[in-house]
């Protein structure tokens, strides 16, 4: 594949990648959120596949082979055992109006974007416009986690920053040491594991919510 | 032109008759709207009496402005127009000026159902218009024209893959759209005469006869008209460039098969969601909005 091809097929999942994004931040309910932060991990997926053809680097395609098992489906599917479990509402609920939240992901991807033609030469080294992409979606993910209420959506949120962060890692164009990236990986499955567990927990004793700790005096 | 008025019907009916055999209905024949239109041509008039002269002109005058918004769109032939009408601003335009008629009509008649209908109707089109001007701009900008026929050309036969980031966040903002500007579910409920949940139908009410045919015609038309232009922003395949026969044929079939692959997607859509409370749309567009927006971004950055 030449090099433009990739960057454009790259291009386009970054705009994939940033309406998954948009969906996120809109979702009225739960699992909408989860849903669409598993397709998210799928077009990161699909991208790392994309990058390992075009740069003939075996280690890409594992990378995308176990993202696309673990968060594409695995975490998704935690993710939604626990939202079972729970039995909460399942709205979230938002600190600020949801309306709101989405004028500052607009404010956020235009800085990302134009912030971005600032680092020139790092730009260079990486495909297409995955650096802002990655960036929005890192300062998106944080938004969510900073808007949201119940723990559940907040870890949507870091997944979906996490995703970010690992988007603009393999679009650098040789992608990060295999060993780094499964490090990675296999972080996310543990914090995954132990959120939920924790969630799942603190429900089941004392049946509080993120948004009652603030009311919490030392 | 003429080709779209007399499609408008059969896309309504084509989509209702798609919605019955989804609940596993027979449902009416999909030439319905025709009928219920001679139907309606045939019938008298009756008004209010407070109604003053202008709400008879109104359902001509919205028929006349959607209709002259045939004609700008793109049909079967790509590049300039041999003799300039309008662009894309143009249309969006004679599409808002329909709106405001609509609105200003229902008010004149001086039912409740149509101030409602209509301030509702106000409260959506703020929404809705924006979005749609950004989308058309976004593609204007990378045209480096709003003439829809240029517009379609320099798009050449492009298919998903020389699809730009922005071209994916344009169509996305469109197909949240396309329900809200053709008056379907998630937005509007067009089977509906409950005053709770009606937006288009409450304008509507106080039309009878010949005057509520035009305001039906219109409406049939404004929904090809959406879906033309869609199809011409985004699928510009199969758009004659020359005027050889063969091509114009090609170019015809194309745009049936588009305007029934989005009409399947309407149907599907309003078959599987339900009715958003009024106060939860502005959150709905508001997804649409924000694609669009940075869908500009994209294309200026």
């Amino acid at each position: 594949m030449s090099p433009s091809t990739t960057a454009a097929i790259i291009n386009d999942l970054g705009a994939l990648l940033l309406f998954t994004m948009l969906l996120i931040l809109a979702a009225g309910q739960v699992y909408r959120a989860i849903y669409a932060v598993a397709a998210q991990s799928l077009f990161i997926a699909i991208a790392g596949a994309v990058l390992a053809l075009a740069t003939h680097n075996a280690d890409l395609w594992l990378i995308a082979a176990i993202t696309l098992v673990v968060k594409a489906m695995v975490l998704p599917w935690v993710l939604h055992r626990v939202l079972q479990r729970l039995n909460v509402r399942r709205e979230v609920e938002p600190v600020v109006p949801i309306a709101v939240t989405l004028v500052l992901a607009v404010a956020v991807v235009v800085m990302a974007f134009h912030l971005s033609g600032s680092l020139g030469a790092v730009q260079q080294a990486i495909t297409g416009n995955a650096l802002p992409v990655g960036i929005a979606i890192t300062l998106l993910g944080v938004l969510v986690m900073a808007t949201r209420k119940k723990a559940l959506t907040q870890m949507v949120g870091l997944f979906a920053s996490e995703n970010g962060i690992f988007f603009v890692a393999i679009a650098a164009t040789q992608g990060m040491p295999l060993i780094i990236e499964i490090g990675v990986i296999l972080d996310v499955i543990l914090a995954a594991l132990v959120m939920a567990i924790l969630v799942l927990r603190v429900r089941s004793t004392v049946a509080a919510d993120v948004a009652d700790l603030s009311r919490l005096r030392g | 032109m003429a080709f779209l008025v007399l499609l408008g019907p059969l896309v309504t009916g084509a989509i209702q008759k798609l919605k019955a055999r989804l609940q596993s209905r027979t449902g009416a024949s999909v030439l319905q709207p025709y009928r219920d239109l001679t139907k309606l041509l045939r019938k008298g008039t009756v008004e209010a009496d407070t109604a003053s002269g202008l709400f008879r002109m109104i359902p001509v005058l919205v028929l006349a402005a959607t209709v002259a918004a045939t004609a700008l769109v793109p049909v079967v032939r790509a590049g300039s127009p041999t003799f300039p009408l309008g662009d894309a601003l143009l249309l969006l335009g004679l599409l808002a000026l329909a709106r405001f008629l609509m609105a200003v009509g229902a008010l004149d008649a001086g039912g409740a159902f149509g101030g409602m209908g209509a301030s509702r109707e106000m409260t959506i089109a703020p929404l809705v218009e924006p979005v749609l001007m950004m989308v058309v701009f976004s593609a204007a900008l990378a045209a480096g024209t709003t003439e829809l026929g240029t517009l379609a050309a320099h798009r050449g036969s492009s298919w998903l893959f020389a699809w730009d980031a922005a071209d994916f966040l344009g169509f996305a903002a469109m197909i949240v759209l396309l329900p809200a500007e053709t008056g379907r579910i998630p937005v509007d409920n067009p089977d509906t005469h409950l005053e709770l949940t009606m937006l288009h139908e409450g304008m509507l009410l106080e039309h009878s006869g010949p005057g509520l045919a035009c305001m039906v015609l219109a409406s049939h038309t404004r929904q090809i008209v959406t879906l033309g232009l869609v199809s011409s922003l985004f699928f510009p395949v199969g758009l004659a460039v020359g005027a050889g026969a063969t091509a114009l044929l090609f170019g015809v079939t194309a745009f049936v098969v588009k305007v029934a692959l989005l009409a399947t997607y309407l149907a599907l859509v309003e078959s599987s969601y339900a009715k958003l409370r009024l106060f939860r749309v502005p959150q709905y567009l508001g997804v649409g909005f924000v694609c669009a927006l940075t869908a500009l971004a994209l294309r200026i950055l």
